[in-house]
């Protein structure tokens, strides 16, 4: 499969770096060389500078031999213009661009089926206000991710060593908790995955994934030692494009919510959008503001400005002031396995999820969604199994898995399944599989139609 | 530096190396010679050497590697390569000394084709076939070989490819280093195969002409008769010759783009057009200046000699139909200088490549023109792009390097006793990997006289060449060591 991405940017470099792994071809396209190099050097990919918006270095890039072009610069006209040059030239291409600006919220129906015919947008930053929405609901967790349409759960969360779970091996879960038990994925343990297994336990500070139903997480929560606790007020500082699309969420929301700018203008324009969310013009890393706003009581605070040092800082000074749990936006993947260390669990990143967006799209076979677990060292899909693939019609354990991946659940209709080594995998049901990096070239072939019947 | 892998990965390149030994095991029990024992023990050592390595150190694992280890290992694979292939000349020549064996191994993997053997005839068929295909193993280059065929090294794969490939723009045919080394090696095979077929046709034996395929390609120059290429004496030979190693001697990338449709290619780019022009000039002036001085009867044979050893020498093979040591002065000092100059980039050739003394002259020339408008923006140019700053000081740092260690080694050369026209010839040859030289070591001689610590000399002397400078010299420079 070729792929051709446009833009060497953090988005760029990294979904290269993920799908050369997986060897397939990829071709990158940046105007920048410095980029450029960083990624030849580090990625067994292609690269040619230009402007990826060019048909003449489009067409060098064997755009018409390509599957999918991913268009991730910094600037949406570009995306835009590369993807009608792409469609130009090969129309069989499948197009995938990232805009971010929110005037082109309404169009991205016209988008498709008109002339740039972008089979998807993505806009990361609605997906990181999503994902802040479900860590919201989800008291306690560092991870939430939606599975099934939100019928299932896939939620990450640290173990804190009062809980009763910390200490206790897997195979004992059934016979403490009965059915009311948990389905635990993976553990991340100092920046390991480890797919357990019924010998293993659970440590205090281990970071433990499981999947719930949605109706019984909050009774899941509670196994792990979390209370959940309704959150009434919220403090948002940075108000970029992300605070403003989470204030304007919020505000329809029976929340005190407050949001801290540094930009007076900026200040203004969202005092004049909103209508309950109480707008503060200032430094948020500021003490004195941040007393003003009331931060002993607040239950969350959210910190979203542009730079990811100022969003560090300030939530951890947030902590130390006394409220009571923090969201972290980071971008650079270079500090993700700092945090945990630091003592911030909770972090979104515009990348990742764009990331996460793109992978799904990208991924052969009957891939429904698609996640990454922090670091991007594993991954969760949902894919529907086919009558055809190799994974249906026999139990479990006698389906050849690669290494490091687990079916971690099956639903069929209405039902969730909790497999185990004899369950077999219906035609149509759908598959969650948890895999690590170096499996998923081999999930999915597992998971894609097998040809030669035909 | 993770030590452990680097020595974990030149174990399996060594394995590797050994199995490769399998063919020439197989000639020798064609023809039934004295070549099978010499043979089959060196592989095993070869094989054992390298399974020792990889036993001793499975255990350590890398994602990726870094520039630094991708050279260590490149540098001292091709160390390691040169002494265990120098194994069946040891083990299977009675008068062959370990310097001479390696020296002939080394001559052999790097494309040089200088040789200490003074009668080659009577070497077994098996070590003749060895000595060949060690050259033509070594030309496309036994790496790249491995990066196509095995998978784990995809990893570190382009780290590897630019330690043993460089090039001064480094171009990737496909967007993974697999297939780009495999694209290469299917070129370079299909080459060989044309060429065998077309020695056959002119009436060399089956054994002759897979030797020489295997020597043409690499721009190697290894042949199996003494006079090399003049035993022939067939216009038709010598023709099949000079037009494959011309061929030998382009980028191999413009190669594939030729037979994917645009033979255009070829004329498009600047380096190509130098190097093919810089071939029909030079052919020209020495023809003429050979005819002039009344060596050949006709302009004919003039022509032939003369476009052959041009060839033999721009493109770095270093094959002889003629001895040009018997050549007036002026043509002698051209093919000096071609030696300098080698092949294309991206070719099997040594040299400093053509597309490096072009660059130079560009620059030159900009630095003149920016004398005369102080204030104008220039750039140097390469088929119409501009060609990055950082390209063009890297080229500058090769050229001063090559020629100081040109310097330094004529000079050390000279301190063991060899003669100053011979100690010119042989460091301008080795180091370019052409094989023959001046003096002592011309043509229609070889290096056999040499001292002892000379050879040592000139074997380190290949293996800069082959491994472009930077590579090899890395490891002596103190910081490379530091942790």
């Amino acid at each position: 499969m070729k792929i051709v991405i446009v833009g060497a940017g953090e988005v760029g470099f990294h979904i290269a770096n993920r799908l050369a792994h997986e060897n397939k071809d990829v071709v990158v396209i940046d105007r920048n060389p410095d980029a450029l190099r960083r990624v030849s050097e580090s990625i067994d990919v292609q690269v040619i500078q230009g402007s990826g918006s060019s048909p003449l270095v489009l067409e060098e890039a064997g755009v018409k031999s390509a599957e999918i072009l991913l268009a991730v610069t910094n600037h949406d006209a570009t995306n835009l213009v590369a993807c009608l040059m792409a469609d130009i030239l090969s129309p069989s291409t499948r197009k995938m661009a990232r805009i971010r600006e929110a005037d082109y919220d309404q169009c991205y129906e016209q988008l498709r089926s008109n002339a740039p015919h972008i089979d998807t947008v993505i806009n990361p930053e609605i997906e990181v206000v999503k994902t802040i929405d479900r860590l919201m609901q989800v008291p306690g967790a560092v991870d939430v991710n939606d599975f099934a349409e939100g019928r299932i759960k896939f939620v990450g969360i640290k173990l804190d060593p009062t809980a009763r779970l910390a200490g206790v091996q897997l195979s004992d879960l059934p016979s403490m908790l009965g059915d009311n038990r948990p389905l635990i994925a993976a553990i991340v343990r100092d920046e390991k995955i480890i797919i357990p297994r019924g010998e293993d336990r659970l440590l205090a500070d281990d970071l433990v994934y499981f999947i719930s139903e949605e109706s019984k997480l909050l009774d899941m929560l509670v196994v792990f030692g979390k209370r959940s606790e309704p959150l009434k007020r919220i403090l948002i500082i940075g108000g970029g494009r992300i605070g403003h699309r989470l204030t304007t969420l919020l505000d329809q929301r029976s929340v005190s919510t407050k949001i801290i700018e540094q930009n007076p203008d900026r200040c203004n324009l969202l005092a004049q959008r909103l209508n309950k969310v109480i707008v503060l013009c200032g430094d948020g890393s500021d003490q004195g503001l941040l007393t003003e706003a009331n931060i002993l009581d607040t239950d969350l605070v959210i910190t979203l400005t542009n730079e990811d040092e100022t969003n560090i800082l300030t939530s951890l000074l947030a902590h130390r002031m006394g409220a009571r749990k923090t969201i972290t936006r980071v971008s650079k993947f270079s500090y993700f396995s700092l945090m945990t260390t630091i003592g911030l669990e909770q972090i979104v990143s515009p990348r990742l999820s764009a990331i996460n967006t793109i992978l799904k799209h990208i991924r052969k076979g009957q891939v429904i969604s698609d996640i990454s677990i922090k670091g991007e060292e594993a991954e969760v899909m949902e894919a529907v199994a086919l009558e055809t693939s190799d994974i249906v019609s026999k139990p479990l354990k006698s389906v050849s898995f690669p290494k490091g991946a687990i079916v971690v659940g099956i639903i069929r209709k209405a039902e969730i399944i909790i497999p185990t080594g004899d369950s077999v995998i219906e035609p149509d049901d759908r598959v969650i599989i948890f895999a690590n990096r170096k499996a998923i070239p081999g999930i999915e072939k597992l998971l894609a139609v097998k040809l030669e019947f035909f | 530096m993770r030590w452990r892998y680097i020595a974990k990965i030149v174990g399996v390149l060594n394995i590797f190396f050994g199995l490769t030994m399998v063919f020439a095991v197989l000639c020798g029990l064609y023809y039934a010679d004295s070549s099978i024992k010499p043979l089959l023990v060196s592989m095993g050592l070869t094989i054992g050497a390298g399974a020792a390595l990889f036993f001793a150190f499975r255990g350590s694992k890398a994602e990726v590697l870094t520039q630094r280890e991708g050279m260590a290992i490149v540098a001292f694979s091709w160390t390691a390569i040169g002494l265990t292939g120098a194994l069946p000349f040891y083990l299977g020549i009675e008068s062959c000394i370990f310097v001479d064996a390696v020296f002939e191994s080394v001559s052999g993997v790097t494309t040089t084709g200088a040789s200490i053997l003074t009668d080659i005839e009577s070497v077994s068929k098996g070590l003749l076939f060895w000595r060949s295909f060690i050259q033509w193993l070594g030309g496309m280059g036994i790496i790249v070989l491995s990066v196509a065929i095995l998978p784990f090294l995809g990893v570190g794969g382009m780290q590897l490819y630019k330690a043993e490939v460089p090039s001064p723009v480094p171009d990737k045919l496909k967007p993974r280093i697999r297939d780009t080394s495999m694209v290469l090696w299917k070129v370079y095979v299909l080459f060989t195969l044309a060429e065998f077929v077309m020695l056959v046709f002119g009436g060399m034996s089956f054994f002759d002409a897979l030797c020489h395929a295997f020597t043409t390609m690499p721009t190697g120059g290894f042949s199996t008769k003494n006079a090399s290429v003049a035993y022939y004496d067939s216009v038709y030979i010598d023709t099949v010759i000079l037009v494959f190693m011309v061929l030998a001697g382009v980028n191999f990338s413009l190669h594939y783009q030729a037979m994917k449709g645009r033979p255009l290619t070829f004329w498009r780019d600047a380096e190509c057009r130098f190097y093919l022009g810089a071939i029909l000039v030079l052919t020209l002036v020495v023809s003429l200046n050979v005819y002039g001085d009344a060596v050949y009867r006709s302009i004919w044979q003039a022509l032939r000699y003369g476009a052959f050893q041009v060839v033999s020498i721009v493109t770095t093979t270093g094959y002889a139909t003629a001895d040009y040591e018997q050549w007036p002065a002026m043509s002698q000092l051209i093919l000096l200088m071609c030696m300098f100059l080698g092949a294309s980039a991206g070719s099997t050739g040594g040299g400093m490549k053509c597309l490096r003394v072009m660059l130079c002259f560009k620059y030159s020339y900009k630095e003149l023109f920016s004398l005369i408008h102080p204030h104008a923006v220039t750039h140097v140019k390469i088929s119409g792009t501009a060609v990055p700053d950082d390209v063009m000081r890297s080229v500058l740092g090769f050229m001063v390097l090559y020629m100081g260690l040109f310097a330094a080694n004529t000079v050390l050369l000279a301190g063991l006793g060899v003669d100053f026209v011979t100690a010119i010839g042989a460091v301008a040859s080795t180091i370019g990997n052409i094989g023959p030289g001046f003096g002592m070591v011309g043509p229609v001689e070889n290096y056999a006289q040499m001292p002892y610590l000379g050879k040592w000399l000139l074997i380190w002397c290949m293996l800069l060449g082959r491994l472009e400078i930077y590579t090899v010299i890395i490891l002596l420079v103190p910081e490379f060591w530091r942790k």
